[in-house]
């Protein structure tokens, strides 16, 4: 990946050598002043839109703010207070294990389909799977919660009738703690599994025919090849594939918002929600800040530790 | 990715072997997939179609017995669709046009400019994917107001222009367009701007379209801006006013929430329609190419 | 080949010339609806009241502006009907809205927020009803005095209320008479409900459940709480507020009334409370009755009207919704809360709270008291989602299309018990809810969890009321 890409955005490498001096410097200028300006409406709007919200923000943990009343300086104590809330731990334990869950399970699905997918079949019938498994995807989160709020309801819904067909008897989705939070994954899953299938499948399209097919041939049983070279092939497509799984897996709101709105007790409960809470519900900004700034820490660490894991098992050809 | 032959060689003597059940099993395994994806939208658009007194009989009529469209004249008496579909659409759209301009000048400008701190700047506009809206809200709200744009339909669409993802996949596209184009335009004395206008610009247009798909898919839906920043009814979009079809205390009729459903999902999937290529090669493309 | 593939690319380029065209001109077009700027009376000094948008119809809302227009010609005022998933949401927007220098003349609170707006934002209207009392005597008279001591914090008057819903009983008949079972007497007990829903889980299929409820602060384990004659939080009533009852009520109901109630010590862990949750508890071990889901109750109406439920908790906005789901009015009833140890039943009011930052407090005042008249309520109330506040517009021909036959209830539910009171809601009502609702979740969703849960709940709470907001 990385020798071409050099090259590519250095227009001025293949006129540089032995060129008077002038020229390329009013030539950079042009550069400079196009780049400038082409950057400026992405920049500027970031700069006001996010780091000064950002900013904004960690100052905003250090103050005691209701919107009602004029804010009051805290210093820490705003941190102090989440550190030692247990609704605040839970919320990030809470998190972590949605983050696991839900990523892996997506991955997981994702790469199975795209690899099934791959397999022989006529190509309409693999362009009717390939848009049922990427549809969920074009629709609202918080619309689609409503809908399995209904199907996941444990004495009247769909999915225990169904079930109980298998004699398997009513499974409290929403109303038991583990059940809560399983049930969150897997509504989020069922909705996002999409994004990673389809990053999957243009990977492999991209692996070369022959690689593919030598795969493919084997189906189901050629596990083993699948691990040892379809992977390692498709490992920077994986790696975009977690990084932005997890990144937003870590902002998950409108699924537990919905189906449970954290419950019962605090077994659903995840960061985002407990941001939203303290901030527009309970009125303590502060607060909600500085939890607000520790989930950003907390995501920025996770995708530095991947990038460093990745170096190890990331093989770009 | 480019060749790899050594390796393929020797795949491709390797197997051969089974292709038993192979076809048949995999094809059925996914119709199943792909039927218990579906099967909840398909339960939304028969529920909508059933009278409120059918909507909870188990097992659940696929094809109701008494199809009525009145759950979907409930929606129309209960909220103005019209509106809030013109809102919707001007939000979507002008953000959509915004995306395409911001992240099509700052990709070109991230994949084939030289200028100083590329790097920390690419990484800045990539990191802000890693800041959850939820933590911004109130100060970017506060930015707003010092704007005199709070609650007003521009105070949504103003600051979802600069686009992380979106600049990153025309990046992407830009790269990927081979770069001896703009260097023999350089040697026939082209500047930057010229070989961006003559050039390059030309063949952006299906990358730009999958920023728009993109854009549209993820702003259509959008719930937690909206709801924080518009304040005034007539400001509201789709899925803010499909709320209201709720009912205080939730005396509202699931038919007629399954109906508003379904008539906001309409328009993101004639876009899945008319939009699925571009948008599966822009999510494609984003692992792909480097 | 060279010039089809220029002029391709002149097509493609007038093409998007085009489109940019088109979309600047749809720009320029609509420039007055992407700044607001067509929204009528949004900068032009009007009276600005802000509404829960599911509570009202649009026409409804029509009916309202117009016939304040009719009233107080000289008065602008605009609907701001505001979109929200429930009352705390609501808060939220409208305290956003606040903090945005936007806020509204006047705001429609319903008990959950009366303290919070009362204590932080709100306008006492006692010197506006002192001075109009000769026309507040009809007002008063058809008011039952613990609705409007409900809108009482600390001594003043904060709102009139215009609606409210208390907890009752709502029976399908169809279930009842699948269980050869009687309509419930007025008197019924806890062991008779006890009885009622074996009785129905025993004729019923496996896809019944005899009794649902939802876990919010309205209606969830408050009725409960509140049959067994304890609470939440200790209640108390704050001194003050003779100035009404002497000149509005007469002795008999003035007796025992004060200045608004106060709930201040927790008392999750005592034995009234625990007494209710373990009742809770076992009537789930018994399949008698659903876990209860968090969020609003949008599964009830469907599993309700359908006979997958037999009995639940709501008030007179139900008879509207379930006539809208398509119920017959003789397809359920109504019926009292039963007793336990005592018959109190628990209610929520709702009616406009005065911002101390208008800048129009007697065009303000003037809209409270249009809001609060028969008329305008007779308008804004046609579909029956919830009971008024107006004795005198309970009546037969109101119920006749929607139901339920024994609709006296919903009244009498006040003028029967006249301790009947309003759900708990301190100034600190957003994270006592979050406490009540989160450990009363924990409490139920598994056997022998009743006790530790309390135990956190009591502690949460101590830990909320020492909160200044």
């Amino acid at each position: 990946m990385t020798n071409t890409q050099v090259s590519a955005v250095r227009p001025r490498a293949a006129s540089a050598p032995g060129t008077v001096a002038e020229r390329p410097s009013a030539r950079e200028r042009g550069t400079r002043l196009l780049a400038a300006l082409f950057l400026a409406p992405t920049v500027v709007g970031i700069v006001v839109f996010t780091v000064v919200p950002i900013i904004g923000s960690v100052v905003l943990s250090l103050f005691h703010w209701n919107v009602i009343d004029s804010p009051g300086f805290a210093g820490t104590a705003n941190y102090r207070e989440v550190f030692t809330d247990s609704t605040v731990l839970v919320s990030f334990r809470n998190t972590l294990v949605f983050m696991v869950f839900a990523v892996a399970a997506q991955l997981l699905i994702a790469l199975a389909l795209a690899l099934t997918l791959n397999g022989r079949m006529p190509t309409w019938l693999r362009s009717v799977f390939r848009s049922a498994f990427f549809f969920p995807l074009v629709l609202s989160a918080a619309s689609i919660s409503v809908v399995m709020k209904y199907l996941f309801n444990q004495d009247f819904g769909v999915i225990n009738w169904l079930i109980g067909w298998f004699g398997i008897a009513p499974v409290p989705w929403l109303t038991s703690e583990h059940g809560a939070l399983a049930t969150v994954i897997i509504v989020y899953v069922w909705q996002q599994f999409g994004f990673s299938f389809l990053l999957f499948v243009g990977g492999l399209n991209n692996i070369p025919k022959e690689i593919h097919e030598a795969a493919a041939l084997d189906g189901a049983t050629g596990l083993r090849k699948h691990l040892s070279i379809t992977l390692p092939l498709l490992s920077p497509t994986l790696l975009v594939a977690s990084v932005v799984g997890i990144i937003n897996a870590l902002q998950v709101f409108e699924q537990p918002y919905v189906l449970t709105d954290g419950g019962p007790g605090d077994s659903t409960r995840t960061v985002v929600m407990v941001i939203y809470e303290r901030a527009f519900e309970q009125l303590r900004f502060g607060e909600a800040s500085a939890v607000g700034v520790l989930l950003f820490v907390l995501i920025m660490a996770v995708t530095a530790v991947q990038f460093r894991l990745s170096r190890r098992f990331v093989h770009y050809q | 990715m480019s060749r790899v032959s050594p390796l393929s060689q020797a795949t491709l003597s390797l197997s051969r072997a089974r292709y038993s059940l192979g076809p048949w099993a995999r094809i059925a395994g996914l119709a199943v997939c792909a039927l218990l994806t579906l099967g909840p939208v398909i339960w939304t658009v028969s529920t909508s179609l059933r009278t409120p007194a059918d909507s909870f009989n188990l097992p659940p009529q696929i094809i109701p017995t008494h199809p009525s469209t009145a759950a979907y004249h409930g929606v129309f008496d209960q909220i103005d669709v019209w509106l809030l579909a013109l809102n919707s659409t001007l939000v979507t759209a002008l953000i959509a046009v915004g995306q395409m301009i911001t992240a099509g000048l700052a990709g070109y400008a991230f994949a084939r400019l030289d200028f100083r701190f590329k790097k920390p700047l690419f990484g800045l506009v990539l990191a802000t994917m890693m800041v959850p809206l939820q933590v911004t809200i109130v100060p970017v709200f506060l930015v707003l107001k010092s704007m005199g744009l709070t609650d007003t339909l521009l105070g949504l669409i103003i600051p979802a222009f600069p686009t992380a993802f979106g600049t990153f996949l025309m990046r992407q596209y830009f790269l990927g367009m081979p770069k001896d184009l703009g260097e023999a335009a350089m040697l026939d004395g082209a500047g930057p701007w010229r070989i961006f206008r003559s050039v390059y610009a030309p063949l952006a247009t299906p990358g730009l379209a999958i920023v728009g798909v993109l854009a549209f898919n993820y702003h259509w839906n959008e719930f937690f801006r909206p709801l924080i920043l518009e304040t005034s009814g007539q400001n509201y979009t789709l899925p803010l006013g499909l709320v209201s079809l709720q009912g205080n205390l939730g005396t509202g009729s699931i038919s007629v929430v399954l109906a508003g459903v379904v008539l906001s999902m309409l328009p993101a999937v004639a876009v899945f329609l008319v939009g699925q290529r571009p948008l599966r090669e822009g999510i494609t493309s984003a692992g792909v190419n480097r | 080949m060279t010039d089809s593939h220029l002029s391709r690319r002149a097509l493609l380029r007038y093409g998007s010339y085009g489109a940019g065209a088109a979309a600047l001109a749809g720009t320029a077009a609509s420039w007055d609806r992407l700044t607001g700027n067509d929204i009528p009376g949004r900068n032009d000094g009007s009276l600005v009241v802000a509404t829960l948008g599911s509570a009202f119809s649009p026409d409804g809302i029509r009916a309202l502006v117009e016939g304040f227009r009719k009233l107080h010609p000289d008065i602008r005022v605009r609907i701001n009907a505001v979109q929200a998933v429930d009352w705390s949401d609501f808060f939220a927007k409208i305290l956003t809205q606040i903090a945005a220098g936007t806020a509204p003349d006047l705001v429609y609170v319903a008990t959950e927020g009366v303290q919070l707006f009362a204590r932080h934002l709100g306008v006492p209207l006692d010197r506006w009803a002192k001075r109009d009392a000769a026309e507040l005597k009809e007002y008063f008279a058809d008011v039952h005095p613990s609705l409007v001591e409900s809108m009482m914090y600390e001594g003043s008057l904060y709102q009139l209320p215009i609606e409210f819903n208390a907890a009752d009983m709502y029976l399908n008949t169809q279930v009842l008479k699948r269980a050869g079972a009687d309509f419930p007497a007025a008197d019924w007990t806890r062991d008779d409900f006890t009885a009622l829903l074996r009785r129905m889980k025993k004729a019923g299929d496996s896809h019944f459940t005899p009794y649902f409820w939802t876990n919010r602060l309205w209606g969830g384990v408050v009725p409960w709480l509140f049959a067994n004659g304890t609470n939440l939080l200790a209640e108390s009533k704050a001194p003050g507020g003779a100035w009404l009852w002497d000149s509005f009520y007469p002795a008999a109901q003035r007796q025992g009334r004060g200045g608004g109630f106060r709930w201040t010590t927790p008392q999750a862990t005592a034995d009234r409370v625990a007494e209710a949750y373990d009742y809770l508890a076992s009537l789930i071990q018994e399949d008698l009755c659903t876990r209860p889901e968090g969020g609003n109750g949008q599964n009830l109406i469907g599993v309700f009207s359908t006979g997958r439920v037999g009995v639940t908790p709501a008030g007179g906005f139900w008879a509207g919704g379930l006539h809208l789901a398509g119920l017959r009015d003789d397809g359920f009833d109504v019926q009292y809360f039963p007793r336990w140890r005592t018959r109190r039943h628990q209610f929520g009011a709702a009616g406009y709270a005065l911002l101390r930052t208008s800048k129009k407090q007697d065009a303000a005042w003037e809209f409270i008291k249009y809001s609060a008249r028969r008329d305008t309520l007779t308008r804004l109330f046609t579909t029956n989602q919830t009971t008024p506040a107006r004795r005198s517009m309970l009546t037969g021909a109101r119920y006749q299309e929607t139901g339920p036959a024994h609709w006296r209830v919903f009244y009498d539910t006040l003028d029967t018990f006249p301790d009947t009171g309003p759900i708990p809601a301190p100034p600190q009502v957003a994270e006592v809810t979050q406490v009540l609702l989160k450990h009363t979740g924990t409490a139920l969703a598994s056997p022998r969890s009743v006790g530790p849960a309390l135990r956190r709940m009591q502690g949460d709470l101590e830990k909320a009321m020492e909160r200044d907001v």
